[in-house]
């Protein structure tokens, strides 16, 4: 098997690349033999360290790394010619090894060992050493310039993009500043190019201002000469309304904003300021505002997306932000956090980025699932204290919301509204909070009456704050829709995973804003905010007989093989019982409906899907949270959204949807929150299951990539010490799993299918519950006919033939033991029925 | 009856499935299956045995991701 072989890569290159050193010595310098073997110790841990902690690594990192490490020589002061020599023709010994990576005219830095920093003078990437002792205040300015790449333990990837220089100065550095302090921390001298990018993202950012008034959309400039310049452009011309020249009025003037939450506000934003300044080293006085005239122009609502869109390629980004505090037109909305909310550090972190000189920014916070976006959503909200639409995927969700709103500040029931396919509310006072859905506000067609008033509700009115949930989901067109109807002064999307599968991240940047804030995963694990989580791949071998079956089947019953394989229940199995005995509470996730069942049921344990019904879907729950003796449940892709799950601290995944990286960290999710994380010792367990040489190994690493960007490392496990040995081991015997390879061929085609219990409701949004049916409403309101061949007289049971169920559900005997809770009148006349059926089948089975 | 030289193969089950399977799909005289051992051996032609290395390196190939850099 060659899996992940590309890891194995960096290494070769790297000692060939030692090798060719040492052949050609002829007239090696003493010293530069030396230096160079220092810095080969001195590099050496950290590609060894690196390379066990999950093999398939982003090896761009690496490989960049490799490549600017052979500009060894430069690193000593030269004044000798023959130095030079030396180094020219080291230069072109190994040049050809790099190709287009060689960047070896970058000299190092003399005390190049003291700082972290690598550039990339073409792409912008910068390498971070996660290992340098001034890392994290570097990481601070990075995060501040640039959008994280990768960030495994010790190696950091991060990019600088015109969208995140964007978002730097607009959090108040300055463009001198930025250079200084990457020329400062960087091990070469800052490139040209890079300079020059820097300079240029930077030069016209925050010239053009969108903003709204008295429900209208304008374009502002204090520079006249701006304007007329992106009047000069068709796309920006056509969306001009003319209504009048450009007007010229009075800019505001600006003042700071304490974020609540935060028991000593201004100290804390003191200090996040003072370390600014250690950084940048330079005071960053907030941008001198003058009160001089602004020019304006209006331009129409439903182009505002192509003209902030053409502004962003024409290098005028438009600054969104929103001076709430001065904004008389817009009732206030009393709301403030209850005394004993306090947000945690990295919260405050995100809310000063968005709130950094006193107004709303708009933009994308990236918080981990279980990090407590909601409650950055919810302050937020009540800082801004304006009338706030919060949208969010599904219907589940919304209600979540409206839950976590009354929880967490205090709000009360009059001021906020729910508005999906069942529940149209508006709020009674004069500004309010209304939680929806995305496609409740985006759909244009087949509106009810009293939707119909609701949505011109919505767009008639000027929302203060709009709050985008999981706002990585919402397709691009929708958004459109939803931007364009509903008009606010500032947008805030969260989010857990800023990955798309159709890479269409790019269109949020011109649509919300730029990112603002994106926290390390690691560090909030290690500061006890998540859980730490241990990841594995479990590699479970297919038996021969159904790996026959799998390489002759070409069609979609090829993933219901490798579900079904036997090597993978035994897998199960041993899992769960391993983790039951260490007092965890197992979830394990199968996409396949069909060997969900199967798996549930063959291992005796409680399970939910699409099909189960409320009641006793709130039973297996409850059981689950409370019951000593349940500690495992099986869960279908409803586990993802559509349930408010219980904690869990170990993760079993059996089947999940292809290649979706969103899934896996959505599923990690889980168990990030888990309460125990604080203990000793605490790990929780991650768990993906894997059938070798089967297409599932593919998308299983692909799932991967997100979390090992995030610095989640994950080990192969190839054989289960102890499987064998375990007592009572399903499907021993090659005649078990020849019954079951039987079975499995006989499912329906469509058993096959992922998700397929999930229907989408009525507001809930596509690809976000089911993507392959993309949560249309269902049209197979029957279930398909189930066709057998026997003779009659056999199915009636002429030829001695009787039916034993082989795999109860365990949910069947859960519902029947619940049954015996209940009034004592209910109770003895359900004893008495029972009692009749016993005596009835007793007497059938002696007789 | 003529001799034929073959090879011994040792592998695992997967793979050695993998191989009737590719032994099945080709026809006539590019079968090179000579013997199916048992469960992890079989005995193949020693004249193709580089085609068949080659082609059970991209059929397993498939099934490992790469991450575009």
């Amino acid at each position: 098997m060659p899996p992940k072989r590309p890891a194995e890569d960096a290494p070769v290159a790297s000692s060939s690349k030692r090798a060719r050193g040492g052949e050609d010595e002829d007239f090696a310098v003493e010293s530069i033999q030396n230096s160079d073997d220092e810095r080969a110790a001195e590099e050496e841990p950290v590609p060894t360290s690196i390379l066990p902690r999950g093999a398939t690594i982003n090896i761009t990192a690496l490989t960049r790394k490799l490549a600017q490490t052979k500009k060894g020589p430069g690193a000593i002061p030269d004044p000798h010619a023959d130095l030079t020599a030396y180094r020219r023709q080291q230069d072109a010994l190994v040049s050809y090894i790099f190709r287009d990576q060689d960047f070896s005219f970058l000299n190092l830095k003399p005390d190049h060992a003291s700082r972290p920093l690598w550039i990339n003078p073409e792409d912008g990437h910068i390498i971070l050493e996660g290992f340098s002792p001034i890392a994290e205040q570097a990481q601070d300015f990075l995060i501040a310039i640039s959008e994280p790449v990768s960030r495994p333990a010790f190696m950091h990837e991060y990019k600088l993009t015109s969208y995140s220089l964007y978002a730097a100065v607009s959090v108040g550095l300055e463009t001198n500043d930025i250079i200084e302090v990457l020329g400062r921390l960087s091990k070469v001298p800052v490139p040209e190019s890079i300079v020059q990018f820097i300079r240029d993202c930077t030069i016209s950012y925050g010239k053009v201002k969108l903003v709204l008034k008295h429900n209208k959309y304008f374009v502002e400039s204090t520079y006249a000469d701006t304007l007329q310049l992106l009047l000069k452009d068709n796309i920006i011309r056509s969306a001009r309304v003319m209504e009048g020249a450009l007007t010229a009025s009075k800019a505001p003037v600006k003042g700071s904003v304490v974020i609540p939450g935060t028991a000593k506000d201004p100290e804390a934003k003191q200090s996040d300021a003072d370390l600014f300044t250690a950084v940048v080293g330079v005071d960053n006085d907030e941008i001198e505002e003058d009160d001089e005239t602004v020019h304006s122009f209006q331009i129409d609502d439903g182009k505002i997306d192509d003209v902030k869109k053409r502004c962003n390629e024409l290098d005028y980004p438009m600054l969104e932000e929103y001076d709430f505090r001065n904004d008389t037109v817009n009732p206030n909305l009393d709301i403030d956090l209850k005394p004993a909310t306090t947000i945690r550090p990295y919260q405050e972190k995100s809310l000063s980025k968005m709130f950094g000189n006193g107004r709303a920014r708009s933009g994308i916070i990236v918080l981990p699932c279980g990090a407590g976006k909601t409650l950055v959503g919810i302050t937020a909200a009540c800082t801004i204290k304006k009338s706030c639409l919060v949208l969010c995927t599904s219907s589940v969700s919304v209600h979540q919301w409206k839950q976590q709103f009354m929880m967490w500040s205090n709000v009360t029931d009059k001021q906020i509204a729910v508005f999906t396919s069942d529940n149209k509310e508006k709020f009674s006072s004069e500004s309010g909070i209304i939680v929806s859905t995305y496609s409740m506000i985006a759909t244009t067609h087949n509106r009810s009456h009293e939707t119909k008033k609701m949505m011109d509700f919505l767009t008639s009115r000027e929302w203060g704050f709009i709050l985008l949930d999981e706002v990585h989901v919402v397709p691009a067109a929708m958004f459109r829709r939803v931007v364009t109807t509903v008009k606010a002064h500032a947008k805030l999307g969260l989010t857990a995973t800023l990955v798309r599968e159709d890479d269409k991240i790019s269109d949020l940047n011109y649509m919300i804003g730029p990112k603002l804030y994106e926290a390390n995963w690691m560090d909030l694990a290690a500061k006890g905010h998540i859980a730490n989580v241990q990841c594995a791949e479990v590699w479970c071998p297919m038996t021969p007989e159904f790996y026959r079956e799998y390489l002759k089947e070409q069609s979609r019953k090829r993933n219901l093989l490798y579900c079904m394989n036997p090597g993978k229940f035994q897998a199960c199995q041993f899992l769960i019982k391993y983790h039951e005995e260490r007092g965890d509470k197992i979830i394990v996730f199968s996409d396949n409906v069909y060997a969900l069942e199967q798996y549930a049921r063959k291992l005796g344990k409680l399970y939910i899907h699409g099909g189960t019904p409320g009641v006793e879907r709130l039973r297996i729950l409850q059981h689950f949270q409370f019951h000593p003796n349940v500690n495992t449940i099986f869960l279908s892709k409803v586990g993802d959204t559509s349930i408010d799950l219980p904690e869990a601290t170990c993760l079993i995944q059996i089947s999940a949807h292809f290649g979706s990286r969103r899934q896996e960290a959505q599923r990690l999710g889980r168990i990030l929150r888990a309460k125990r994380r604080n203990d000793e010792g605490f790990n929780a367990f991650f768990y993906s299951l894997v059938s070798k040489d089967t297409t599932e190994m593919y998308y299983s690493t692909k799932r991967q990539q997100f979390l090992i960007d995030q610095g989640y490392s994950f080990k192969v496990i190839t054989e289960l010490d102890g499987l064998q040995a375990l007592p009572d081991l399903v499907y021993r015997t090659r005649d078990e799993q020849i019954e079951l390879l039987q079975a499995t061929l006989q499912a329906n085609e469509s058993a096959a299918d992922f998700g397929t219990d999930v229907k989408g409701s009525e507001g809930d949004l596509a690809g976000s519950v089911t993507s392959k049916s993309f949560g249309g409403p269902s049209t197979a309101g029957y279930r398909a006919a189930k066709r057998a061949t026997g003779s009659l007289t056999a199915l009636s049971g002429g030829q001695h033939m009787s039916y034993v169920e082989q795999n109860r559900s365990a949910n069947k005997q859960l519902a029947r033991d619940s049954a015996q809770s209940r009034h004592k009148l209910f109770k003895k006349r359900e004893k008495q029925q029972q009692q009749a059926k016993k005596e009835r089948t007793a007497g059938s089975k002696q007789g | 009856m003529k001799a034929i030289k073959g090879v011994l193969l040792t592998c695992d089950s997967a793979v050695k499935q993998l191989l009737i399977m590719m032994d099945e799909r080709s026809s006539g005289s590019a079968t090179f299956i000579i013997q199916d051992l048992d469960e992890h051996h079989l005995l193949i032609k020693a004249d193709e045995h580089e085609r068949v290395k080659r082609e059970l390196e991209a059929e397993l190939e498939k099934n490992s991701y790469t991450a575009d850099l």
